[in-house]
């Protein structure tokens, strides 16, 4: 199967072709030809403003399988990752079985083995994500944990998180945690601020945040090693965190790709379609997240992808789960929201480049005789998610029926092409 | 005739300052009615109005339905302490479950904030918020304002202090919204615990001395501690609470004016009222009561009116 990528601008910063427009022909998955010429092939891929760069990757997904599968399955958030330019995904360990075992890891990779879209399992780092023993890190790490991390429960003890950042240590494991003193946001159900105390709605904190990136990055300085703070989300935090960089740490941290499309102030109450973790914040938060965007200290973007099944969110607001899908929508509102903060080859960077960089995966190349890991997008055109073509099992997405700039066309990975219409 | 801008009484953020002299007007009539040897009107005949409360309510509860039968409206009471979800069934599923039935209005109250706008969306008959959680209490609002209305001719330029736990009341944000839409001065004061962290950008002053809060004031509203309510704690103990935050007649006695004494009720009597106080001349406690009905009877009527 020979596929031409036609009039293709390419983004890869590695690349003598980096931003230039060539077309690009992929045989059997392999790269084979890259210049002005213009081939024959089976399948011609043409669209207006079509970009290709390396495949994306994210580092903050959620998939309910196993165990509540009924949120979403191993097939559909790779079908939704894929739809969203994602050809690998990081699966998050609070599944039920948790993943703590060589088994729940073997579990994930033979499944992504059958799938378009690489499945990276992260694993535990506390037994059943309880924030108390450590899991089998040596064991995890040899059978395929790209990472550690309790995911949706943010970890707690300081004691824990020491001896958890040391252990790591024996094979340079990365740890990723997100950050939030449970205690001090418990709970709380939005940004606490002027809105939440005009609804009468428990707030949660951005001191919630700021006291344990703050707590954390002095253990990190006592014991060495990596850490990695997920849906960083407060000015404070930010802050805290260029100053560790500049001190040399290695730290490193994301947002979601999400965060600025709304403030505490511009979501319409009581939607629990607009209830995430960590909440949508205030203006000053948001413009912190642009400036950490653009000088790097937030490195990279992730769609917090977090499927909700309608008994879990259509309720009243306090009990409803938190979390909205962004897979597929992950770039678009990137794109949307930040695109006069962040170049195209800027968001690459954060989608593709960056989170490799930080887990130690092989950058895909674009370049003659490099396997095909690719994201084909249109960073100009303007499209609107539905419910009805979303690729997810779940349907909790505020972006449903909102004009979105930037639109992915698909992937090409381990062989084969995934489109998200007929291009 | 005048009407609402509204369909539903989901909170007093939603209305105007129209719609509250509207509601006032409509209770000014309907308190003469309460006060005639026949107390029932036909107002609501062919209306059937559901009181849904998911959380304990006697004073409220009892008052919207003594207003429903004086518009000779047919009423239903559903109660069920504790959340729905807990027994298994969606609060969407019970609420219509009971429209089904055939039912015009739903009176609701629920622990958990927007629990009526939740509803609003999803059903089709006028809501009222009987109080969600920490929220809004709209008709409780409305009858404090219109108590204090009947007490002084007018609410504007009163000073009104909020005194008790602010944090965990309905009753403290609906009196806040009502109080500024209406013109008056309104100051919270309690622990800086039972405070919330950005109430001061709601307009109101804060004061964490309750002398100081009283010798500046006109009316004192005085909140229940709403012990049920409180997820953690927040002061050391009712002891220490009642010693520097609770109100006695000698404390009113002290003052260089006379205030009027409000409080939503029920009272911890000892706690953050003393006995004196709250049965003293000061007070217009069992005066809100009796608005209650009155103010109820006016909202359910210009709702139904909104049908």
């Amino acid at each position: 199967m020979k596929i031409l990528l036609r009039a293709a601008t390419i983004f890869d910063a590695s690349s003598a072709f980096h931003q230039q427009q060539q077309h690009i022909v992929i045989e059997n998955g392999i790269i084979t030809y890259i210049g002005a010429d213009e081939q024959q092939a089976d399948q011609i891929i043409t669209v207006e403003g079509l970009c290709v760069s390396a495949g994306w990757i994210d580092m903050f997904a959620y998939a309910g399988e196993p165990g509540l599968e009924y949120k979403e399955d191993l097939e559909t958030l790779s079908a939704a990752a894929a739809a969203g330019g994602f050809t690998e995904v990081l699966c998050l360990p609070n599944t039920n079985p948790v993943v703590q075992s060589k088994a729940g890891i073997n579990f994930i990779k033979s499944k992504s083995a059958l799938l378009p879209v690489t499945l990276h399992p992260l694993a535990a780092l506390t037994v059943e994500t309880q924030g108390k023993d450590l899991t089998e890190m040596i064991d995890l790490y040899k059978a395929g944990a790209i990472g550690f991390t309790d995911g949706t429960k943010p970890l707690q003890g300081a004691d824990v998180l020491l001896k958890a950042l040391q252990y790591l240590q024996t094979f340079d494991g990365l740890l990723l945690n997100r950050p939030e003193h449970t205690r001090l946001s418990e709970h709380g159900q939005m940004h606490e601020g002027q809105a939440s105390t005009r609804l009468g709605m428990k707030g949660i904190p951005a001191l919630a945040e700021e006291v344990m990136v703050t707590r954390d990055l002095q253990l990190l300085a006592y014991t060495g090693g990596r850490m990695h703070f997920s849906l960083v989300s407060t000015a404070a935090a930010i802050e805290a965190i260029r100053q560790a960089k500049a001190a040399g740490l290695q730290v490193s941290c994301d947002v979601a790709s999400y965060q600025l499309a709304f403030t505490d102030e511009t979501i319409p109450p009581f939607d629990t379609n607009y209830k995430v973790l960590p909440p949508f914040r205030g203006e000053a938060d948001a413009a912190a997240i642009r400036e950490g965007l653009q000088d790097g200290t937030i490195d990279a973007l992730v769609s917090a992808h977090m499927p909700q099944d309608t008994e879990s969110k259509k309720l009243e607001f306090d009990l409803a789960e938190f979390g909205i899908i962004n897979l597929e929508t992950a770039f678009a509102v990137a794109n949307t929201t930040l695109g006069d903060t962040l170049s195209t080859a800027a968001l690459v960077e954060k989608f593709a480049a960056n989170p490799r960089r930080i887990l130690g995966l092989p950058a895909p190349r674009l370049e003659v005789g490099e396997a095909a890991n690719l994201t084909l997008f249109s960073p100009d055109e303007v499209w609107t998610p539905t419910l009805a073509h979303t690729k997810s099992k779940s349907g909790n997405s505020p972006f449903f029926g909102q004009a979105l700039r930037g639109k992915v066309i698909g992937i090409i990975h381990k062989g084969q092409v995934v489109l998200n219409s007929s291009f | 005739m005048q009407e609402l801008s509204v369909r539903h009484l989901l909170g007093i953020k939603d209305i105007t300052v129209q719609d509250i002299r509207l509601i006032f007007e409509t209770a000014d009539n309907f308190k003469d009615v309460l006060n005639r040897p026949i107390k029932k009107v036909p107002s609501l005949r062919d209306i059937t109005i559901a009181n849904v409360f998911f959380e304990n309510s006697t004073r409220t509860r009892l008052s919207f339905e003594l207003a429903e039968k004086r518009l000779s409206a047919d009423v239903v009471n559903f109660s069920s302490s504790g959340s729905s979800v807990k027994k298994g069934e969606t609060l969407l599923d019970t609420v219509n479950n009971i429209l089904a039935m055939k039912v015009d209005m739903v009176v609701i109250r629920h622990s958990s904030p927007g629990a009526p706008h939740f509803l609003s969306r999803h059903i089709n008959a006028n809501i009222i918020n009987a109080g969600d959680g920490t929220h809004e209490h709209p008709t409780q609002a409305l009858l404090d304002a219109f108590s204090i209305r009947e007490k002084y001719g007018e609410v504007a330029g009163k000073k009104i202090v909020i005194i008790g736990d602010i944090l965990h009341s309905r009753v403290a944000l609906s009196n806040i919204f009502a109080l500024q839409k209406l013109g008056a001065e309104v100051m919270v004061c309690g622990p800086v615990t039972l405070l919330p962290r950005y109430i001061k950008d709601l307009g109101v002053k804060v004061e964490t001395d309750v002398r100081k809060a009283l010798a500046w004031c006109d009316v004192a509203n005085v909140l229940r501690i709403q012990l049920e309510r409180q997820q953690m704690k927040y002061f050391p103990s009712l002891r220490e609470y009642s010693l520097y935050y609770g109100i006695d007649k000698r404390m009113l006695d002290s003052l260089d004016k006379e205030i009027t004494v409000m409080h939503p009720g029920p009272i911890n009597r000892g706690v953050e009222l003393s006995s004196d106080a709250a049965d003293s001349h000061h007070s217009i406690i069992l005066n809100q009561v009796e608005n209650g009905v009155a103010i109820r009877m006016a909202v359910l009527y210009l709702l139904a009116a909104r049908q």
